[in-house]
């Protein structure tokens, strides 16, 4: 069940008003919520579910148990928990990958064995709730976030069905607070979210949904066939596509959890605005990069060992980071590279101080396009054609898919980075104060006009495979 | 005319109260006993709202927001003598509490959710039509196809069918622009 789907707008309107009719019992509420979440989820594959059931119980479980032992025996626990977690993770999403892997490194010393190789399908989400699964148990024992009232939340918390299959990775010490109460819907709660929700269709379903169906697909398919415009095209199309799709997940997601009370943390921040890569990372998948940064950067070290040691940690999550989001070579060269040009600018600051040698707009042109060269990495299926798609930037021939719409959907993706930093959100003030019928018949409208002009069918969100 | 200095005979805001007689208690800014928030002070009404109370929750409401039903705060001036009357007969009831303020919001995002539905059923029956069209055959799907293929037809008699389809048909020409002198793609 996708959000844009019809299907998924009768869900919403069932659950919107029997979580609301619930609002005298808080327990009620988030148990109704709980089961909502779960029938989402079953829309994909219902044998999941459990794995989600199983995955809540082993994270309340060993937090419940980091609360109430000693000292010395908690790093123990919380090694469990993060093992345990990691376990689900690496079987379901990288055993395949690396079976493959041990079974060429042994055929390359003669040793050719069939190993067990089995047909694994991924549970949709699973890096995201595994990494929220994680986040709880590790700040339960930094004493971040206490350990939770009831199984219940901690059920909740990882299968709340907004953000349980893309994210954003909303941590423990976020929700766990507001599932303490009924929360309270505002007008600007409820404003916010339903521009978002507008905001997010109209990037997915038109802006996303065309340049992958009429552009991307068919020019990442066989780059051979067309020339160097339609294949930069293609890579600047990409770049908005998977800005577009991700992002109008993230947004669809905080707009329906805010029309339900809870807040979600931001997930994008205009990141093709940011002049260097670190600063990419602070506007890209906020959520994730900062899980990063707290469970992985900091742990190994982070900056407190020196320039060298500073820069591998860094090349370690970005690695890290790039395998998170697929078992595949090319993601982990996509996130080398990332990690080595943040190392590339450390290293300059080391060198040069904070002085500023080149012009932002120099800055935000290099970091953009280093950032495309990491989406030829991320959206080609082999080498081979990222390959070829590097080598058809230098190949002259006739214009065969770039058309003026997909320019100017192009031109106008990229535009919605140089918005004002906020504008939904002005918006919402502006919206505010307006009557029900009116903002009714704005946001029908909106609709309307997306329906109009989207294509037959939703393509799943890109995200949902990591 | 009265002494202009003379306070018994001009009303905070500077306007005249002749011809009244002076020798009367001049009438207060609102013709009609206090509502709430508002105090008397002697003779004289001020309308200083009450000054909220430490213990009170912290209210993220606008007080601009909404032109329904939330009493205007600060000085609104001379009520028009009907809605004195009116607020005299039937008195507002007390400041809504926290809860009271959220049921109010639920309400009004409610309306919204329940008028933009109404919209689209009227407007876009089209993508019901279409979205029951793409469903696997089953009893289920099978009757909201039967009952959509009706909406469509009997909203299709009245017109309101026909922006949508405007916007698709000149969307649809702009998608199917080329360039000139490029060539049809390679299927």
């Amino acid at each position: 069940m996708l959000f844009p789907t019809l299907a998924f707008g009768v869900f919403f309107l069932f659950v919107y008003f029997t979580a609301w009719s619930l609002d005298r019992e808080n327990g009620r509420r988030k148990l109704f919520l709980l089961l909502a979440s779960w029938f989402f989820y079953a829309q994909w594959d219902w044998r999941f579910v459990g794995l989600l059931i199983l995955s809540a119980v082993l994270n309340w479980g060993v937090a419940a148990l980091i609360a109430r032992s000693p000292a010395d025996r908690r790093g123990w626990l919380v090694g469990l928990g993060v093992a345990a977690n990691l376990l689900i993770l690496g079987f379901f999403k990288y055993y395949g990958f690396f079976v493959e892997q041990l079974s060429e490194l042994l055929s390359r010393f003669g040793w050719e064995r069939d190993l067990p190789l089995l047909q694994i399908v991924l549970p949709v989400g699973i890096s995201f709730f595994t990494f929220q699964g994680i986040s709880y148990v590790v700040d339960v024992h930094r004493g971040k976030t206490p350990a939770a009232r009831s199984l219940l939340d901690v059920m909740l918390l990882m299968s709340f069905f907004p953000h349980l299959v893309a994210g954003p990775i909303v941590r423990a010490s976020d929700l766990l607070p507001q599932f303490d109460r009924v929360p309270r819907l505002t007008r600007e709660m409820a404003t916010h979210g339903l521009l978002l929700i507008v905001w997010g269709l109209f990037k997915k379903t038109i802006v996303a949904s065309e340049l992958a169906t009429r552009l991307v697909d068919p020019v990442f398919f066989d780059p051979s066939a067309y020339s160097s415009i339609d294949i930069a095209a293609a890579v600047y199309g990409y770049a908005v596509q998977i800005y577009c799709d991700f992002s109008a997940y993230s947004d669809m997601a905080i707009g329906i959890a805010a029309l339900l009370g809870y807040a979600f943390p931001r997930n994008f921040d205009q990141p093709y605005r940011a002049s260097s890569m670190q600063s990419f990372w602070r506007r890209w998948h906020i959520s994730l990069s900062s899980w990063l940064r707290d469970y992985l950067y900091v742990p190994l070290g982070g900056g407190r060992n020196g320039l060298f040691a500073s820069c591998v940690n860094v090349m370690i999550t970005m690695l890290l980071g790039g395998l998170w989001h697929g078992a595949a070579w090319t993601f982990v060269a996509w996130g080398a590279l990332h990690g080595g040009a943040q190392v590339i600018e450390r290293l300059g600051r080391a060198a040069l101080g904070d002085r500023k040698i080149i012009p932002t707009v120099v800055g935000v042109l290099i970091t953009f396009h280093i950032v495309c060269l990491g989406w030829i990495l991320f959206r080609a299926e082999t080498f081979g054609l990222a390959v070829a798609m590097l080598q058809g930037l230098g190949r002259m021939g006739p214009v065969m898919m770039l058309t003026p719409f997909l320019l100017t959907l192009i031109i106008g993706g990229l535009a919605m980075h140089w918005l004002p930093p906020r504008a939904v959100e002005s918006l919402t003030l502006k919206l505010k104060p307006a009557p029900s019928i009116t903002m009714g018949v704005l946001i029908g409208l909106a609709i309307l006009l997306i329906s109009a002009v989207r294509p037959d069918g939703v393509a799943p969100f890109i995200y949902f495979q990591f | 005319m009265s002494d202009p200095n003379d306070d018994d005979v001009h009303d905070p805001h500077g306007a005249p109260v002749d011809p009244f007689p002076t020798a009367f208690p001049p009438p207060p800014v609102s013709l009609f006993p206090p509502v709430l928030g508002v105090e008397t002070e002697g003779r004289r009404m001020t309308s200083d709202p009450i000054p909220p109370s430490p213990g009170d929750p912290p209210s993220d409401w606008d007080q601009g927001a909404d032109a329904h039903d939330l009493l205007p705060v600060g000085d609104p001036g001379p009520d028009h003598a009907l809605i004195a009357l009116g607020r005299f007969a039937f008195p507002p009831g007390p400041p809504l509490d926290d809860e009271g303020l959220g049921a109010r919001d639920r309400r009004w995002t409610s309306r919204i959710i329940v008028f933009a539905t109404l919209f689209l059923l009227i407007f876009n029956a089209a993508s019901i039509q279409n979205w029951s069209r793409q469903q696997p055959p089953g009893w289920g799907t099978e009757t909201v196809r039967r009952l959509s293929d009706v909406w469509a037809e009997q909203i299709a008699q009245t017109g309101a069918d026909r922006p949508r389809q405007m916007v698709h048909d000149a969307w649809r020409d702009w998608r199917d622009m080329r360039f000139q002198g490029a060539e049809p793609p390679v299927n």
